[in-house]
């Protein structure tokens, strides 16, 4: 369904970040993007996400092409279609885990009722019955990061961009993130795009994409 | 996203800097509260001195005058040029715009007697065109009718009633108290007693409408230098009271109005005898020379509303009138509250120019501390316009939080100065609260429409300070605010 496709080289003050990267990811994929630090995996993210755009080249995610998309328009593509978990969860510190999962759907004009139910029953979903009303400082790193979770699937999206979810949890509470974000791409459909420099994630996706210096050194496929 | 939810999460940020949002709205408050005190205090300082003038009249009513006076050339005018309030002046008044009704008088140069029954009392006698006076009056009847133009009626003034007095019964009273209460003669005693007794129970009852009357008029003139006097009575009925007239001027309370055939009868009578006596004063016999053309001793015009005084004023000036009015001080007064209103408007309007840039301040301060919350919100799908919204809202709230505490301030304040006011008469010493004891006079007020616009121009400074903050906030790079810490 998407076909990202793009060849480019920014950064900020022009240091070329991304050489000439094709790519096509499909529906229902869970996928690893994995590199050193600096290699260009969390700008391709972003570029992904429509956070920042291309120099060249040209973005098309579920057909559409957003790199020519406006702010506006990107920022309800985003709350339509897509989902974020982040490592540093930026869950925010003064809204309790319901009300932080309710705000997608708030901006997306849910009303009241039906907001609650819904996430609700979605933080029941990741485990988190009991815990609803506590404020993340309340929270555990893993709380925290499945109620990002949470949040990132409530507006029911069709991708979800994770970068480094687990970089700041414990290898046993990361493995229960990673089991939860297979069950929701195998649950829902959604495709996920992980970005991560550790080899457990790694394993566990359908694929695994590896770049070095802004470039695509190698797509591994894993044996179904 | 829906307006409930964003005022939500707008109380929850201001609710969440509180001390903040309170020190910030402190600004608005206290311009808010200079203003409306100020101009609460200018209208009612103003409503008071317009109160104060109307006790010297009804300000809608103008009593006009030729003009003697050439205040261009500084030179009298000479009397044929002078204009002449006859019937031609009547139609040229009623044509001015503004003017809703003319009335032309012409006074009984004698005093004139009213007998009710026992009770009588001297009035003052006015005739009045029935035609054009109906107009005049159609709105200032309290009790019967109105002068129908059958001869022999007349329309009492309000005083009137009050103004007659049971003679008889009077002094048999007096020489009972003074027989029984002779202890009590001290000086001025009886005056002390105020109203007789009998007066003050009837009074309510006193009803002469509808009654027979008779005028009496005496006419004085001198054989051999003897004084003589010479009574005429004339039936009339009173077929008409009229209400209370808003000034209290003496004269207009014992008026009586009766059809000018009537008063030019009488006055020729009076007239006659001083014409045949040959010793009468120049005026009286100008005017005795003016009877045959029908000329008025005085015009009065009603003008439509208090507002179109003074360009009726003006007009009537034009066209070569003299008229005096208390509703000419109305200008000056106008001037004098307009010139107070603009320098404390002036001072207010600079309180909340600061105000405005502390809102600005502490919305860009917000914005810096909440950027990373900004960047959240972008990505999980708040829109530019959402984002613009919410801190809009939120600043827009600040200058209403302020808005109403200044407004509450100010209406604190106004009862405080009308409370002092009340209290140690400085109404009183002012010279402001004349005659206008029936209704509490205040110092100052809040109108409704005050209080509406300093809570919507409250709001509406904070909007227009939070623009600037807003549009940075959308304007931040969601990429950048997320990673900031």
């Amino acid at each position: 369904m998407k076909e990202v496709n793009h060849s480019y080289g920014t950064g900020k003050i022009k240091v070329p970040v991304l050489f000439d990267i094709n790519l096509h990811i499909n529906q229902g994929e869970f996928v690893a993007l994995c590199g050193s630090s600096g290699s260009g995996k969390s700008t391709l993210l972003n570029l992904l996400a429509g956070l920042t755009k291309p120099e060249e080249g040209k973005i098309f995610v579920s057909g559409e092409e957003i790199s020519r998309f406006n702010e506006n328009e990107l920022c309800l593509f985003r709350r339509k279609c897509m989902g974020f978990i982040f490592q540093s969860y930026n869950l925010l510190p003064n809204l309790t885990a319901l009300e932080n999962v309710e705000l997608p759907l708030i901006f997306s004009g849910v009303s009241g009722k039906k907001r609650r139910q819904k996430a609700t029953e979605i933080l029941n979903r990741v485990g988190l019955e009991g815990r609803i009303d506590h404020r993340p400082n309340e929270l555990s790193g893993g709380q925290q990061q499945r109620v990002s979770i949470a949040r990132a699937l409530v507006n029911q999206p069709s991708i979800i961009l994770a970068d480094e979810p687990t970089g700041n949890l414990d290898s046993k509470t990361e493995l229960e993130i990673l089991a939860l974000m297979r069950e929701m791409n195998r649950e829902n459909g959604t495709t996920f795009i992980i970005v991560t420099h550790e080899q457990e994630v790694a394993e566990r996706s359908d694929r695994v994409i590896y770049m070095q210096d802004g470039r695509i050194v190698e797509k591994r496929t894993r044996p179904a | 996203m829906k307006w409930t939810d964003s005022f939500r999460i707008v109380w929850r940020n201001l609710w969440r800097m509180k001390l903040r949002t309170a020190l910030t709205s402190v600004g608005v408050m206290i311009g808010t509260a200079a203003i409306v005190a100020m101009i609460a205090l200018s209208l009612g300082l103003k409503d008071n001195a317009v109160k104060s003038l109307e006790n010297f009249g009804n300000l809608t009513e103008l009593p006009v005058e030729p003009m003697y006076w050439n205040e261009e050339r500084n030179e009298p005018i000479p009397d044929d040029e002078r204009k002449k309030l006859n019937m031609a002046a009547v139609q040229e008044l009623k044509a001015v715009p503004g003017i809703a009704a003319v009335m032309p008088m012409k006074r009984l140069y004698e005093q004139a007697k009213l007998k009710v029954g026992r009770r009588e009392g001297y009035v003052e006698l006015i005739g009045v065109d029935v035609r054009e006076s109906a107009d005049y009056r159609k709105n200032d009847i309290e009790k019967g009718t109105y002068l129908s133009g059958s001869p022999q009626e007349i329309v009492i003034a309000y005083g009137v009633a009050r103004e007659l007095r049971d003679l008889e019964k009077e002094k048999r009273e007096e020489r009972r108290r003074n027989a029984s209460g002779g202890r009590q003669s001290g000086g001025g005693g009886v005056e002390y007693w105020g109203p007789p007794p009998d007066m003050g129970e009837n009074q309510p009852t006193l009803n002469l409408v509808d009654k027979a009357a008779t005028l009496i008029v005496t006419r004085e003139y001198r054989v051999d230098d003897e004084p003589k006097y010479e009574k005429k009575e004339v039936r009339v009925r009173i077929v008409g009271q009229l209400i209370q007239a808003e000034g209290n001027r003496y004269q207009d309370m014992r008026s009586v109005y009766a059809p000018f055939e009537m008063i030019k009868e009488l006055n020729d009578w009076v007239m006659r005898s001083r014409g045949d006596e040959g010793s009468v004063s120049p005026r009286s016999r100008e005017q005795a020379n003016q009877q045959n053309e029908l000329v008025f001793d005085q015009i009065t015009v009603k003008v439509e509303s208090r507002e179109q005084v003074e360009s009726v004023v003006k007009a009537l000036k034009e066209k070569g009138y003299e008229v005096w009015s208390p509703a000419r001080e109305l200008e000056t007064i106008n001037n004098f509250f307009f010139v107070i209103q603009l320098v404390l408007g002036g001072i207010a309007a600079i309180s909340l120019l600061v105000a405005t840039i502390g809102i600005v301040n502490t919305m860009i301060m917000s914005i810096l501390e909440r950027t990373k919350e900004i960047g959240i919100m972008k990505v999980i799908g708040a829109t530019v316009f959402n984002i613009r919204w919410l801190f809009l809202m939120e600043s827009g709230f600040i200058g209403l939080i302020g808005g109403l505490a200044g407004l509450g301030i100010a209406w604190g304040a106004v009862e405080l100065v009308n409370f002092l006011g009340s209290s140690s008469d400085v109404m009183q010493t002012m010279g402001m609260g004349f005659g206008s004891s029936e209704e509490s006079s205040r110092l100052a007020y809040i109108p409704s429409w005050l209080a509406l616009f300093a809570i919507g121009f409250s709001f509406i400074i904070g909007l227009l300070a939070g623009i600037f903050p807003a549009i940075r906030a959308s304007r931040l790079s969601a990429l950048q605010a997320i990673r900031s810490e």
